[in-house]
This record gives C-alpha cells, sequence and structure tokens, in this order.
C-alpha cells in the first residue's frame, strides 16, 4: 500500500512517461509513414517563380501545353532528365517578355540578365535520389513509350506523371507527388512490368 | 525495338604470356571506379586498395633472374566463398554471372574479406578522400563508397549496364566482342591494356575470344588435360572462377644450377 500523500506525485510522473512514450512512437509512426516527413524537403524556393501551369498546362485552361521533353530535352536520350540552358528559355522569352510592369515580366527580365552575364541559374533541384542509385530517363521513357510487352504504349508526358506526379498542375513543383521514391514503389513498378529485379539494375 | 533480353555470362581471359606488369589497368581501374589514392601512409598500414593489382614474382637468383607478372583481381567465383558467410546478403551471384557487392546493404561484418582466398576485397576504413584537383574527375555512374562499407571489382557493371541499354535496348544489337571493344563497353582494365593481356566477353556467346578457354578449362577438370594454356588461380579450393589465366610459355628459361626448379 502507498502512502496517502504520494499517490499524486506518482501519477503525475506516471502520465509524464506515457506522454513521452506516445509522443516519441507518434514522430516515429508519423515520420515513418509520411514522405517526405512533417512536410520536409517539401519544393525549395526557386530563384525564379517558374510556373509550370503556363508553360505545360492544358490550353484549355490557359496553359501553353509545351511537351516535357521539349524543355527537358535530355529524357528522352540520356540517364539524367537535365534542366534547360538559359539560352534555351530565350527562345521564346526573347520576345515573350510577359507585357511591361506586370510581376511576371520582373522573373522573365531575370533570365535575360542571367543570360547576359553569363551565369546559369541555380535552380533548386526537387526530386532526389541517393547517390547509390542509379536511374536512367531514357530507358523508363522508352519502354513505356516504345515497350512491345506492353498493351499501351504511352505519351512522354503521361510516363513522366507516372512518378513525378502531374507537374503541369503545380504552380511549384512539389516532391514526391506521384510515387514516393522509395525503392519499394521502384520494386513493385518492376514487378508489375516483368522487369528485371537483381540488385545492380540500379545499385551500381 | 529489342525488348528480350540477351543472357549473358561474362568471363575474363588473362593471358601472363602477354602481360607486361606496365600497371595500366590499376590506374584505369582506379580512375573509372572512384578508387581512394593509396598514399604512402595506406600502404604502410596495408591498408591499400586495388581492386586489380600486379603481383610480381621474381624468378632466379640474380643476375641470371627474371621478373612474372600476376594480374589479379576479383575472380567471380561461381562457388564464391565470400557469399554464404555474409548476415545480409549484400554480396551474392547474380545471373550475368557476376559477384556483386551491393553497397547499402552492406554493414561492414568484414565475413566476406577473411573468407576470400584472392585477398581481393576491400573494406573503407576511412571516409574516402580525393584531393580537390581530382573531385571533378570522380565517375557519376558509380557510387563512391562511405566509411564502413566493402567494396570490390565489380567488373564494370556500369559499362555494361550502359553497353546492354545502348546497344540492346536502343539499337537491337547484341553486346558482343566487337561492340565492347570499339565502344568501350568491356571493363575499363580491358580497355587500357595495351598488349590486350586482358580479354573479356560473354561466356555463352559462341563466337566471342573467350569462350574456347572456358570450355576448354569447364570440359577438363585437370590441368594437365587442357587442350589451351588455361588454368585457374587455386583451382584446388573448387571456388570455380570467372576470370582464366592462360599460361607463360617461356621460350627462353633460365639456365638453373643443379637442384634448382624452374617455378
Amino acid at each position: 500500500m502507498l502512502p496517502k500523500g504520494k499517490i499524486l506525485p506518482l501519477a503525475l510522473v506516471g502520465a509524464g512517461i506515457t506522454a513521452i512514450v506516445i509522443f516519441v512512437s507518434a514522430v516515429v509512426v508519423i515520420s515513418w509513414f509520411s514522405n517526405p516527413p512533417f512536410g520536409l524537403g517539401n519544393a525549395p524556393p526557386q530563384p525564379i517563380a517558374f510556373p509550370h501551369t503556363v508553360h505545360a498546362g492544358p490550353v484549355a485552361q490557359g496553359g501553353m501545353g509545351i511537351q516535357c521533353e521539349f524543355c527537358h530535352r535530355n529524357v528522352t536520350k540520356g540517364a539524367a532528365a537535365t534542366v534547360p540552358a538559359v539560352e534555351q528559355c530565350l527562345f521564346c522569352h526573347k520576345t515573350a517578355t510577359g507585357g511591361a510592369g506586370t510581376p511576371q515580366a520582373a522573373e522573365i527580365a531575370k533570365i535575360q540578365s542571367s543570360f547576359d552575364a553569363n551565369t546559369p541559374i541555380d535552380w533548386e533541384r526537387v526530386h532526389r535520389l541517393p547517390d547509390h542509385v542509379r536511374f536512367v530517363h531514357e530507358a523508363h521513357v522508352r519502354f513505356f513509350t516504345q515497350g512491345t510487352t506492353l498493351e499501351t504504349q504511352l505519351p512522354v508526358g503521361e510516363v513522366c506523371s507516372k512518378c513525378h506526379g502531374d507537374v503541369a498542375s503545380m504552380t511549384e513543383v512539389q516532391p514526391k507527388q506521384g510515387q514516393s521514391l522509395k525503392m519499394g514503389t521502384c520494386l513493385d513498378c518492376h514487378r508489375q512490368n516483368s522487369v528485371p529485379t537483381d540488385c545492380t539494375i540500379c545499385h551500381q | 525495338m529489342a525488348t528480350e533480353r540477351v543472357n549473358h555470362k561474362w568471363g575474363m581471359v588473362i593471358d601472363l604470356d602477354r602481360c607486361t606488369g606496365c600497371q595500366a589497368c590499376v590506374v584505369a581501374c582506379h580512375a573509372e571506379n572512384n578508387v581512394p589514392i593509396n598514399t604512402q601512409d595506406r600502404f604502410l598500414q596495408h591498408r591499400a586498395y586495388e581492386w586489380i593489382r600486379i603481383e610480381r614474382y621474381w624468378e632466379g637468383e640474380f643476375p641470371n633472374v627474371k621478373a612474372r607478372f600476376l594480374p589479379v583481381l576479383c575472380q567471380h567465383c561461381e562457388n564464391a566463398p565470400c557469399e554464404p558467410v555474409c548476415p545480409v546478403y549484400a554480396t551474392y551471384h547474380n545471373d550475368q554471372g557476376l559477384n556483386v557487392q551491393i553497397y547499402n546493404r552492406c554493414v561492414g561484418t568484414r565475413y566476406c574479406i577473411n573468407n576470400c582466398p584472392y585477398q581481393v576485397r576491400f573494406f573503407n576504413w576511412w571516409e574516402p578522400q580525393w584531393p580537390a584537383t581530382l573531385r571533378n574527375q570522380l565517375n557519376p555512374d558509380v557510387t563512391v563508397r562511405s566509411r564502413g562499407i566493402m567494396e570490390k571489382c565489380t567488373f564494370c557493371i556500369q559499362r555494361l549496364r550502359r553497353g546492354e541499354l545502348t546497344v540492346e535496348r536502343q539499337e537491337g544489337g547484341r553486346l558482343d566482342d566487337k561492340t565492347m571493344q570499339e565502344r568501350n563497353f568491356g571493363p575499363a582494365c580491358v580497355s587500357a591494356c595495351p598488349t590486350n593481356a586482358l580479354m573479356f566477353g560473354d561466356q555463352r556467346d559462341p563466337k566471342s575470344a573467350i569462350s574456347p578457354y572456358f570450355a576448354d578449362a569447364n570440359e577438363h577438370v585437370h590441368e594437365e588435360d587442357r587442350k589451351t594454356r588455361a588454368y585457374r588461380l587455386l583451382e584446388e579450393m573448387n571456388t570455380k572462377p570467372n576470370v582464366i589465366y592462360l599460361k607463360k610459355v617461356d621460350q627462353y628459361p633460365l639456365k638453373l644450377k643443379q637442384g634448382e626448379q624452374n617455378g
């Protein structure tokens, strides 16, 4: 039997320990199932407020309907999808300056000044894989666009959205919308399409 | 568009008659695979990394002496002693006959190093460092192994995969000896060898230069029965390596004193 005066402090200690345990397990559970944990790593601030909605969005909704591979040119050629060169932005933005005094005109002017200063634009990377993963964009795009084992061949834009989500409807590109880009999602897709799942396919 | 996958089984043949011990393969391997630079400290600590090394033997006694060279790399054994001892399956045999090491699975128990009879596995005791001038030289296709990870020769799997991708998937051809030589899809040591002492190819491709040696060595278990000069390192251990050595045939053997043996 506990002495009468000590029940209250003991109950407080017990409640404190329970609260700590619940807090720690909640943190663990949330960070395990949410990706990225607590929204960390979401949409880094970019040097230029580039809206994908205006460029890649469907024409019916006021976009330009530009194909993904028109700007990300290396996506059908090599491992990296690549961000377009400043020069390539100026193909259009030499003339499309957005109208004087508008907020987008100030953003577009940054491209011209970057081109004049001969310095690239420091885009922040949104989708990042660990160093020990080797991902070849070209192979994946080719498999879905030209693969003979598939029932239907997809256009390039739909292949992109399989992993990246519907980027054309994002004003600010958010990571991990289509897929969590964890190894499990890679393996699921490889198994569904009966592609080898040997470790050395990705880890070299 | 060929989507059918060719089932390769890679193998290497090393002709000791042609090897001059120039170490070009060692340099090429270091450059290709992001292998840390071996400093004097590391050598003195016996912890130098060389995925492929040239072992040197002296025959005879000065002045009547000859140097013999033996390039040793991971033998990619079919019966690899390193594989069953790994507690986390970080090293295993893949369907192309390669003994592969998965760096992100490795926990660094070093059991595999202790069980390897060829001493071709290396443990990262430190975080690898390169001088600032060499940092841009690192190969982006190869993982930089961090501290606490085991590493070894991969037969330059990144180059083989690139070859399969471009030659077989994109162009619909076959990754054979000719394409590997002309377009540098074979291992870096093979591309670098000035005397073509190292040969690399597909054992299952009957047209490849290495397949007769493998057929011969697999057919005749005993070395003396073989029709070619093929032999394997430490054959008595039954590790069944995928690397075959061709014996050196010396036209001018050393004149030995009585009682000495020619080794």
